[in-house]
């Protein structure tokens, strides 16, 4: 099967000399889930609007169905769902006439599955966009992404800015699409937990690049946190030169350092090779492992 | 089926708490042989993870012998549970108890505390109704 969505190679700046994306290449392939992960400013909202052909890459491809979004937008658009924390929906317009317009642009939206949804997040047809709270307007514009039944659902977070039960909420919208459709979701979050729940491979950007795409399971089990005594080795480079790891930082007392492979095994290797009985190796969750890979020295 | 939780920032991926969950509700007789699990698509929405998540622990259980997926039937509990290799399950279980004693000692307890807490997770797991004569029991049919 070809993938549903490709870039390849993405390259794009706005200042010059100065890339936000610097060659990234991944897929999502055809009922997968890939969380685009990266600290702020990395470049995720970005690849979000390229892929949607709302913004043109100034090296690389991308496609999506096999289709370039900048050739063929209305092929594109017409398979994709969409929504983004930034999304303006116009204010004097009620939900009704917003979901009647999206009813007359897609041929197979789903009107019992958005009377549900409507029902569900409790929202009145008849109310009007800008009398609406935040997540209330959130909640109309995931409606509208997904009631025409998107092969591929594209969320730029979606969890931006809303309270736990909207979140929530959206999470169990983004499942029903899965479960009925089979459909792809490609989504940037900084909420780790929603990542853990809905996340089934993770793409991490950093420096403009993919600095990890792995299967979220993979990352968990085969990834660990080496908490090793600043006393006994002398520098954190010391650390990154050991094989399997990836990244090493100060922290406090304690060098933390993130390996490939499990903590037993990690663990003996350390102590073998630093000496030292001191060292502990843990398995963490990914918002860790997220602070671990991409935070600061401290 | 059975109550399953699930809790994101778990030590364990999602799919190895399903899997533990339902391994303890078959050890305790929550969940009988020959039993119907909710379907995955369902166990899905319920806990609000990923469809693929919970097949993938549906799909572990069943290479480890404890459930069998019926096309188009559905996931059932095995009539016929695997043998856990013996020194296998005792290392297992010797790693876990230094761990349980650890934090007890740390924390101040004894191992008489820990004992006591070791029979009432027993009556916990087997749903209270059973004999605590230890091992797994099947469900009384009735």
């Amino acid at each position: 099967m070809s993938p549903i969505l490709e870039f390849a190679g993405i390259a794009r700046s706005y200042k010059k000399g100065v890339p936000v994306l610097n060659g990234v290449t991944f897929s999502v392939e055809p009922g997968e889930v890939v969380g685009l992960l990266g600290r702020n400013g990395a470049g995720k909202t970005t690849l979000i609007r390229i892929a949607m052909g709302m913004l043109h890459p100034q090296a690389g491809s991308v496609r999506a169905f096999g289709i370039s979004p900048f050739e063929d937008p209305v092929a594109v658009k017409k398979r994709i769902g969409y929504a983004a924390e930034d999304q303006v929906l116009p204010g004097f317009s009620s939900i009704a006439e917003i979901t009647a317009f999206h009813r007359y642009l897609f041929p197979d939206w789903d009107l019992t599955w958005e009377r549900q949804l409507l029902e569900r997040f409790n929202l009145d047809p008849a109310a009007r966009i800008h009398k609406l709270s935040k997540g209330q307007a959130r909640q109309v514009a995931l409606l509208c992404a997904i009631c025409h039944r998107p092969e591929l659902l594209i969320l730029d977070e979606p969890g931006g800015g809303l309270d736990p039960a909207a979140r929530r909420e959206f999470l169990e919208a983004s499942i029903q699409l899965l479960n009925r459709e089979g459909s792809a979701i490609l989504f940037s979050s900084h909420h780790m937990s929603d990542v853990e729940r809905i996340g089934g491979r993770v793409v991490l950007l950093e420096g403009g690049k993919v600095f990890l795409d792995r299967p979220l399971d993979a990352l968990r089990e085969n990834l660990c946190v080496a908490l090793v005594p600043k006393a006994s080795v002398a520098d954190a480079a010391v650390l990154e030169h050991e094989a399997g790891c990836l990244r090493a930082r100060s922290a406090g007392e304690d060098w933390h350092a993130v390996f490939e492979g499990a903590a037993d095994t990690v663990s003996r290797q350390l102590t073998a090779s630093m000496g030292s009985n001191n060292i502990r190796c843990v398995q963490v969750p990914l918002e860790e492992l997220f602070i671990e890979l991409l935070g600061g020295q401290r | 089926m059975t109550q399953i939780i699930v809790h994101p920032s778990d030590e364990l991926p999602i799919y190895r708490q399903i899997m533990r969950q339902i391994m303890e509700a078959i050890a305790g007789g929550r969940l009988g042989q020959g039993d119907k699990l909710t379907s995955h698509r369902d166990l899905a929405e319920q806990l609000v993870v990923a469809p693929l998540t919970v097949k993938k622990a549906y799909d572990e259980l069943e290479l480890l012998g404890y459930v069998e997926t019926q096309r188009g039937r559905g996931t059932f509990v095995c009539s016929r549970l695997p043998k856990i290799k013996r020194a296998e399950q005792r290392a297992r279980l010797q790693a876990a108890a230094r761990k349980l004693l650890s934090e007890a000692y740390v924390g101040g307890s004894s191992f008489e505390e820990v004992e006591e807490i070791l029979r009432e997770a027993d009556r916990e797991i087997s749903g209270g109704s059973l004999t605590s004569a230890g091992g797994r029991r099947d469900k009384e049919k009735s």
